[in-house]
């Protein structure tokens, strides 16, 4: 195989850079692939050169897809982080191997009988590789828009607590409830005063509504009551109107974070039952 | 191009149940192509029979790519709606062109240098094909996987369509 493919890698190694160029002015105007008619020289060219000077390992390795899987996943990977889609991706590629042969037929490599059997057998090794290609970029791929996902949704469930226990919920919640109350004492008990302390009681109400979503509106209720009844029982000469329009906005924000954080939870939900290529089918 | 291809077509036409049973034993026992391992045995010959029988009408036609995508995004929609990953319907579909050679060789069909000359045009032309399906049929899957994501979003997470009746909705039809 080394042998009759000697010439091939030779020429493609030896003029990566000129054949990686001819391949960026075909994808730059390829109607089959209109992300790379925007994408910089600079991003593009380097991935064919690469791919064009590793042809060689990938060519002539033992272990053909062992290799293909290496140096395509890498493939994979940085067209998936610059953005460009998989169908897109995957002709690209063909359009590098369709750029070896349009190279090797102008420099006319393969004339004689003789060469034109070699030709057949460096064909049929440049088809392997990429038949190895196009399954470990499409697996890859779908990997990635995995990943990507539960990335994505990692920061949502570490706000919502939801790999911890209930119980350390409930013991937030209820430290939070406990310095609530004292707060609102010691502002109309003691200091005789409604100022902005109230603000602090949306910490609970949101987090509540994150955790626990509509039953979290009780945490809400809870507090406007607190409210309330600190100021009928330690502010009776000042209005209730203020206290009162704070505690409807206890329950007002409550309502918007649970619909919120249960509209997250839906996508969540959604997204983990998104059809994945590689997921089974649904019964 | 019919000239040279003639002889690949007629074998292929001819024997496409022979390749296609080649085929099956093939991807029934191959580490890429899981999803085939407890697959009918009827439904999956009965995609390559369909490819092998409409091989002339896409290896001869005046527009490659407009039949291809016509016919492989019914093969995209077919395999999706079976459950077949992406990557193992690309791969089958790879293997069906392999058989194609695989048979073509053990029959002998190109053995003067001329009939070698006639190989080489009739690879690149059968590669080219290939080329086109793999597009399609990524491009395809991806059209599908968004429908049905989208499906599931507009009947807030309830159960949504089948995979069966998202492919339906848009046969042979440019999802975006």
């Amino acid at each position: 195989m080394q042998a009759v493919a000697t010439k091939l890698i030779d020429v493609t190694e030896t003029n990566a850079e000129k054949i990686a160029r001819q391949w960026f002015a075909d994808v730059r105007k390829n109607p089959k692939t209109p992300s790379y008619h925007t994408l910089a020289e600079d991003r593009a060219i380097p991935q064919a050169v690469d791919f064009y000077t590793k042809f060689r390992a990938v060519f002539a390795a033992k272990s053909p897809f062992e290799e293909a899987r290496r140096v395509y996943a890498k493939y994979a990977d940085e067209s998936y982080r610059i953005g460009i889609p998989l169908h897109e991706a995957i002709y690209a590629l063909t359009l590098m191997r369709r750029h070896i042969w349009l190279y090797a037929e102008f420099q006319a490599l393969f004339i004689s009988a003789v060469e034109q059997q070699q030709a057949v057998e460096s064909l049929n090794r440049t088809i392997l590789l990429f038949d190895y290609a196009t399954y470990v970029i499409s697996d890859r791929y779908q990997e990635l828009m995995k990943g990507e996902v539960d990335k994505q949704l990692m920061a949502l469930r570490a706000l919502g607590m939801e790999e911890s226990f209930t119980g350390s919920k409930v013991g937030i919640m209820t430290c939070l409830l406990v310095a609530c109350g004292f707060l609102t004492y010691y502002y109309h008990a003691v200091m005789a005063s409604g100022v902005i302390f109230t603000h602090l009681f949306y910490i609970p109400i949101v987090l509540a509504g994150i955790w626990w979503k509509k039953k979290g509106i009780y945490i809400s209720v809870l507090l406007g009551v607190i409210l309330i009844v600190s100021h009928l029982l330690f502010m009776k000469g000042v209005p209730l109107t203020d206290d009162l329009i704070r505690a409807i906005m206890f329950v007002v924000v409550s309502s918007v974070v649970a619909l919120l954080a249960e509209g997250f939870s839906k996508i969540e939900v959604l997204y983990r039952a998104s059809p994945q290529a590689g997921s089974p089918v649904e019964t | 191009m019919k000239g040279y291809a003639t002889k690949l077509i007629e074998v292929t036409e001819k024997h496409a149940d022979r390749i296609a049973s080649q085929w099956l034993g093939d991807v029934r026992v191959n580490p890429k192509t899981p999803s085939y391992h407890t697959f009918s045995d009827e439904k999956a010959l009965s995609h390559a029979v369909a490819f092998y029988r409409n091989f002339r009408s896409l290896f001869i036609t005046d527009k490659p790519f407009d039949a291809a995508q016509k016919f492989f995004t019914k093969y995209a929609d077919e395999r999706y709606s079976e459950g077949i990953p992406l990557h193992e319907a690309v791969y089958a579909l790879i293997l069906m062109r392999r058989h194609i050679w695989l048979f073509a060789e053990f029959q002998t069909l190109f053995v003067s240098t001329v009939e070698h000359q006639q190989a080489a045009e009739s690879l690149t032309r059968t590669l080219l094909l290939f080329d086109y399906a793999t597009y399609v049929i990524a491009e395809r899957y991806e059209a599908l996987m968004k429908r049905e994501t989208e499906e599931r979003f507009r009947r807030d997470g309830k159960p949504g369509p089948s995979r069966q009746t998202v492919a339906a909705g848009g046969h042979g039809k440019q999802v975006r």
